[in-house]
């Protein structure tokens, strides 16, 4: 339910103008909510949505990842499937 | 009003980015229960709040109650949820052009549901309206 609730705060702070992306580990239930932008870490967990700990490459991948997609026309309301 | 009440989930908000990355100052807003060294951790249970973390918060001072995961990974390293630190390190770098001043935690847990989207999603929206922010990640926990 933390992953519906999150999308829905995503979409006012969106609707007010702000552009947003999500970062998920449970991308059936992002995509049921319809975010404005989101990516999916294949493979990541609960607890561990950029790596585990002390894992800061690949942590680094996953939020640089997120943030590119600020750069080209994300299709709203889908999820990203990217390998980290 | 919220928007979740008048807009069908069919309908996406979305907002296009005018600016390069390197222009924009990002804030953070997770789920996942995080919370600054000497603010009130979340409750056990449902819990419909939220905490707003400040730029002057490092790391080390950040904490996580949530319930609903395993939060042993973020204790040791909250960049595995809510890379703050990595934020700091682009915005060095000039990937990013700022960290944003401010940033929101909550559990958004509750089994008032409706109070979660009609009241915790327009006040967390209204907190990063009045914020620096001009771009947003979010996480989920």
């Amino acid at each position: 339910m933390c992953h519906r609730v999150i999308v829905a705060v995503q979409r006012e702070i969106e609707a007010k103008g702000i552009p947003t992306v999500l970062i998920t580990v449970v991308p059936e239930e992002s995509r049921m909510m319809r975010p404005p932008r989101a990516v999916h870490p294949k493979g990541h967990k609960l607890g561990r949505v950029l790596g585990a700990a002390g894992e800061r490459d690949k942590q680094m991948r996953v939020l640089t990842e997120a943030l590119r997609q600020f750069e080209f026309q994300h299709v709203p309301g889908t999820v990203i499937d990217f390998e980290p | 009003m919220a928007l979740q009440s008048f807009m069908s989930r069919k309908c996406v908000p979305y907002t296009p980015v005018t600016s390069h990355l390197k222009d924009l100052t990002v804030a953070l807003v997770s789920s996942s229960g995080v919370y600054m060294e000497g603010q009130e951790p979340f409750t056990e249970n449902g819990d419909e709040s939220y905490r707003v973390i400040p730029a002057e918060a490092t790391v080390s001072q950040l904490r996580f109650k949530h319930g609903h995961y395993d939060t042993s990974d973020a204790e040791k390293d909250p960049n595995v949820i809510f890379p703050l630190g990595l934020l700091h390190d682009l915005a060095r770098e000039g990937f990013i052009k700022k960290v944003s001043n401010k940033h929101i935690g909550c559990k958004g847990f509750s089994t008032d549901l409706k109070a979660q989207y009609e009241r915790l999603a327009p006040a967390i929206a209204h907190e990063i309206e009045r914020s620096q922010a001009d771009a947003v990640v979010l996480t989920g926990g």
